[in-house]
């Protein structure tokens, strides 16, 4: 991670982080603004906390300015957009699925295969059929040994 | 302390039996299994293998209980080693050394120092259970909100030791698991923080899936990413597989203070096992004279904090047995378990059922003894795991994780949480901010906060409350010192390379 | 023949008994129970207490419980009553816990919702304080609070919660402004039990069976318990025989989803009345230290109806409500 020479043009990905922390802090203020004080006699209510988090997020975003102006925050390196999508997408169709009741064997299967996928294997029908296995396991173990309840879905009722 | 010594024979004379010892081993064994499984910490792993004890006599089912128990701890520090997914929250600091040491093929004795440190914490804080219980819990129950807050902000101090070498990025990183502590229903008055409208967060942010979500999904995403330009190289095992004599050196005595921190911390009702954790890291760093190893893979820092872990697990046992106080949850869970036998422990305990209680305290360190047998032959074992082919590995550690937080609360927003983590402890990963003061803000701000807010509360808002107890005094200055000092020292340092 | 075993023949005895009488349609009914809370707690307990009672009376051929943690009971109540609505084969377990979450949480979906079936198990509710603490009955616990309300600090579970509920209770019932209350919210047992011995607090509310040990162990005195009458395992007096109007039960009830049938409600009202008779459900009451407080169909939708409206009052008064 290379640190870039003060008085360069300023790092604009920092500068963002910057933003993205003033943002919550004004986010945290208005909320605690916004609410009322509960009853009580510690004189600290449920907001001082909020205001106190808001203030320190405002401050490290204002630090964060500085440092982008002076190169303080690290560059990252090169990185492989394709195989986060993979893995984002297996995330997405694990919540997806469960969410839609698809079940929780096809949302792990599907999981398993892209994440697999992401890591450079080109055989994708046998990594579904790895994850299937593996769902499959996992949810007899799960509610047979633990009787834990996971999402059901068509392939759950099957078992 | 005779007495006591006879007591614990008679207890060791029904825990040594061949049939109780099976029960030992099989107690372990389950709790090791169920126990790896992240999102299911110890608690959840004796709630749902009580059933199984119900079937046995009380004595038989309390050493099993006991081997859950130990095993479900030991479970959760092996997925923190081996695959950067910490199972509860007391061992993310243990994930933090612990899997770079097994990235690096030092696995094995990684996963030792934790197996025999826990075995020594264990050791050492059940004969304290056994000897000083009484004593020590009178203490303990003096400890009031203000030695509590006092205690929290100890503990805050010790959190700059996780920060890596920029305070900006720790201190944000730190904050955003303030801001995360934030939502959810206000513990004093009921109100909602930062939930806007949604149901699922009125509970607060789980710590388990923020880890999880930070350390195992960030780690994939991030590996993923690199894979192409600098692809990652796992060795299951370089150099030996068991601890060298080195190893050793390094190791007994992070053991020894961190079960001097974790046993009275772990005995104090609202103490926990995670502050002593974070404890036991930054002494063990500042101690070592390997400083420059620690966030590469300091066997110190694997030593210690498990050590305290396990420590505090004992020490939590403390007020349950002689108050019937449950101070933590999977002390709750036992409670239970006692009742179903209609036993309340309590202060008549000791007196009542003398047999059942050193019983229980001699089955505890069998167990430990199980732990040790059962996982050292193990090791080999689980770091092979290592080998598998990496798109499988990362595969196999992402069905995991969303399998244990699915199993935990099966719902859709608990797994959103999980994702959007990992993309943050991908991206934290990129701009090299570190992801364990996160975690430990989360944990921390919410307990100082309620703390604090109860000790103003009692006093009607005077804040002189804060440090009218002398114990809360103390841990103040203490905390200050350790605030000053390193820059006094620095300081110091630059005044005397200019007398030069 | 161990315990488990006996058991087991009991709830053999009592299979064939029922399949004997075999002439409703519940001993086919293959039941859904959503515990709304995560496994291991109170709620999750009991269904899985009644998964067990319900299948070895023969009330039920199968018994499945589901877990939906969340916001004091509401995210699940929520998905039962979208979810499971119509359907006369699903059941949630639910308490007076529930009943304050709603108002505080300003859930959307309430108990009117759903269908009444059975209240099942009570804990009484008890007011403590330490054993040296000058306070030495109700009477002069009442006193102090009349003199001062905010040095009387009460101990007990998390805001909104009974024992909260309970404390602002008391405060009307002794003529004190409830919104006065200094009443400091603990989680879990544990936390507020260390506080109350330690001295930190005036008083402490909770379970009755929370302060047990310590009461017998004389390290905590019985200020009182918030029955109508002495409860048989419980040495000591009554608030309302102190002249003090309280009266609260910590209960715990089954509800089935709304738009049921009559019929589909008078065999789920069955199936839990021969749960409620079996040697099972009350060997479980007796192991887990619950009081039977069974009060099935019409009686407990009065009741529930009259408890809403009481602690919507109540929550009002304290200013945690609106």
């Amino acid at each position: 991670m290379e640190h870039a020479h003060p008085g360069r043009r300023p790092d604009w990905a920092a500068l963002l982080i910057a933003v993205g922390l003033l943002a919550l802090a004004g986010v945290v203020a208005w909320s605690a603004s916004a609410a009322t004080a509960g009853p009580g006699y510690a004189r600290i209510g449920p907001n001082a906390a909020s205001y106190v988090v808001a203030a320190g997020l405002a401050i490290l975003g204002l630090a964060t300015v500085v440092a982008a102006f002076r190169g303080d925050i690290p560059k990252p390196e090169a990185f492989d957009p394709m195989a986060v999508c993979l893995i984002l997408a297996g995330l997405l169709s694990l919540i997806g699925v469960i969410s839609v009741g698809g079940g929780f064997i096809i949302a792990v299967t599907l999981l398993f295969a892209l994440t697999a996928r992401a890591f450079g294997r080109a055989a994708f029908l046998t990594d579904l059929g790895i994850g299937a296995a593996l769902g499959l396991i996992a949810y007899l173990g799960f509610t047979r040994l633990l009787s834990l309840s996971l999402p059901q879905g068509p392939l759950e009722h099957l078992f | 302390m005779l007495d006591q010594l006879a007591a614990l024979g008679q207890g060791f004379l029904v825990a040594l039996q061949p049939a109780k010892l099976l029960f030992a081993l099989v107690g372990v064994f389950l709790g090791t299994a169920v126990g790896v499984l992240p999102g299911i910490g110890p608690a959840l792993t004796v709630a749902l293998l009580l059933p199984v004890t119900f079937k046995m006599d009380p004595t038989g089912s309390l050493i099993m209980f006991a081997g859950i128990y130990y095993g479900g701890m030991y479970g959760g520090s092996t997925t923190s080693i081996l695959i950067n997914t910490p199972g509860e929250s007391a061992s993310m600091i243990t994930a933090l050394e612990g899997n770079k040491m097994a990235k690096a093929g030092r696995g094995g004795p990684a996963l030792a120092t934790a197996a025999l440190g826990s075995f020594v914490a264990g050791t050492v804080a059940t004969v304290g259970l056994a000897f000083f219980a009484p004593a020590l819990v009178d203490l303990a129950v003096q400890f009031g909100p203000a030695d509590y807050f006092a205690l929290m902000v100890l503990a805050f101090v010790t959190v700059s030791a996780t920060f890596g070498d920029s305070p900006l990025r720790g201190l944000t990183s730190l904050f955003l698991g303030l801001l995360l502590g934030l939502v959810g229903i206000d513990a004093l008055t009921g109100q909602a923080r930062l939930t806007f409208g949604v149901p699922e967060l009125l509970d607060g942010v789980e710590v388990t899936t923020l880890a999880v979500g930070l350390f195992a999904v960030g780690e994939a995403l991030f590996v993923a990413s690199r894979r192409k330009y600098a692809p990652e190289e796992i060795e299951p095992v370089r150099g030996s597989l068991w601890m060298t004599k080195e190893d050793w050196k390094r190791s007994w005595k992070p053991w020894l203070r961190g079960t001097a921190l974790g046993f009275p911390i772990g005995a104090l009702p609202a103490g926990g096992a995670e502050i002593p954790t974070f404890m036991s890291y930054t002494i063990e760093k500042k101690l070592s004279k390997h400083p420059e190893e620690f966030g590469k893979g300091a066997i110190e820092g694997v030593a210690g904090p498990e050590a305290a872990n396990n420590a505090s697990a004992a020490g939590t046992l403390m007020p349950l047995l002689t108050l019937g106080l449950p101070t933590s949850a999977t002390a709750a869970i036992l409670l239970a378990g006692f009742q179903q036998y209609g036993l309340n422990p309590g202060p008549l305990l000791f007196a009542e059922k003398p047999d059942l209680v050193w019983g229980l305290i001699a089955s505890l360190f069998v167990a430990n003894v199980m732990l040790v047998v059962l996982n050292l032959p193990l090791v080999g074992l689980w770091v092979r795991l290592l080998a598998i082919p990496q798109p499988w590995l990362y595969a196999g550690i992402l069905v995991f994780a969303s399998v244990g937080t699915i199993a935990a609360n099966p719902s859709p927003v608990e797994l959103i949480m999980l994702a959007l983590f990992g993309v943050l402890g991908f991206l934290m990963r990129r701009y090299d901010y570190p992801i364990a003061p996160m975690v430990v803000g989360l944990i921390l701000g919410p307990m100082a906060e309620t703390q604090l807010r109860r000790a103003l509360a009692i006093s009607l808002g005077d804040p002189a409350v804060l440090i009218e107890s002398p114990l809360a005094a103390t841990l103040l200055v203490i905390a200050l010192i350790a605030l000053v000092a390193p820059y006094f020292l620095k300081g110091l340092e630059r005044f005397k390379a200019a007398e030069d | 023949m161990t315990a488990f075993g006996r058991t087991l023949a009991r709830g053999l005895v009592a299979t064939v008994a029922a399949v004997g009488f075999a002439t409703a349609a519940f001993a086919q009914m293959e039941l859904k129970i959503m515990a709304p809370a995560a496994p291991g707690g109170g709620w999750d307990q009991t269904a899985r207490a009644m998964q067990a009672a319900l299948t070895q009376a023969g009330a039920a051929k199968s018994v499945q419980v589901t877990n939906v943690p969340g916001a004091g009971g509401t995210v699940g109540l929520a998905q039962f009553v979208t979810g499971a609505k119509g359907d006369g084969s699903q059941l949630m377990v639910n308490g007076f816990v529930m009943v304050g979450a709603i108002i505080t949480n300003k859930s959307p979906v309430t108990l009117e919702q759903v269908t009444p079936i059975a209240r099942l198990t009570g804990e009484n509710q008890a007011i403590v304080v330490p054993a040296n603490s000058p306070i030495k009955d109700a009477k002069d616990l009442a006193a102090a609070l009349k003199a001062d309300p905010a040095k009387v600090t009460w101990a007990g579970g998390s805001a909104g919660g009974t024992d909260h509920i309970m404390v602002g209770l008391f405060a009307q019932a002794v003529g004190v402004d409830p919104t006065k209350i200094n009443y400091i919210p603990f989680s879990g047992g544990g936390e507020a039990l260390a506080a109350i011995l330690g001295g930190k607090v005036t008083a402490g509310v909770s379970g009755y069976g929370e302060f047990e040990g310590q009461i017998k162990a004389g390290k905590l005195r019985l200020i009182g318990i918030a029955s109508d009458k002495r409860a048989p395992n419980v040495d000591g007096p009554t608030l309302k025989e102190q002249g003090i109007a309280l009266e609260i039960v910590n209960w715990r009830s089954v509800v089935a989803p709304p738009g049921i049938t009559a019929d589909q409600k008078k065999a789920l009202i069955e199936a839990i009345d021969k749960m409620v008779k079996s040697p099972q459900w009350q060997e479980t009451l007796k192991a887990k230290g619950w009081d039977d407080a069974y009060m099935a169909g019409d009686a407990f939708a009065t009741f529930l109806k009259n408890e809403q409206t009481r602690v919507g009052d109540v929550l009002k008064s304290i200013g945690l409500a609106k």
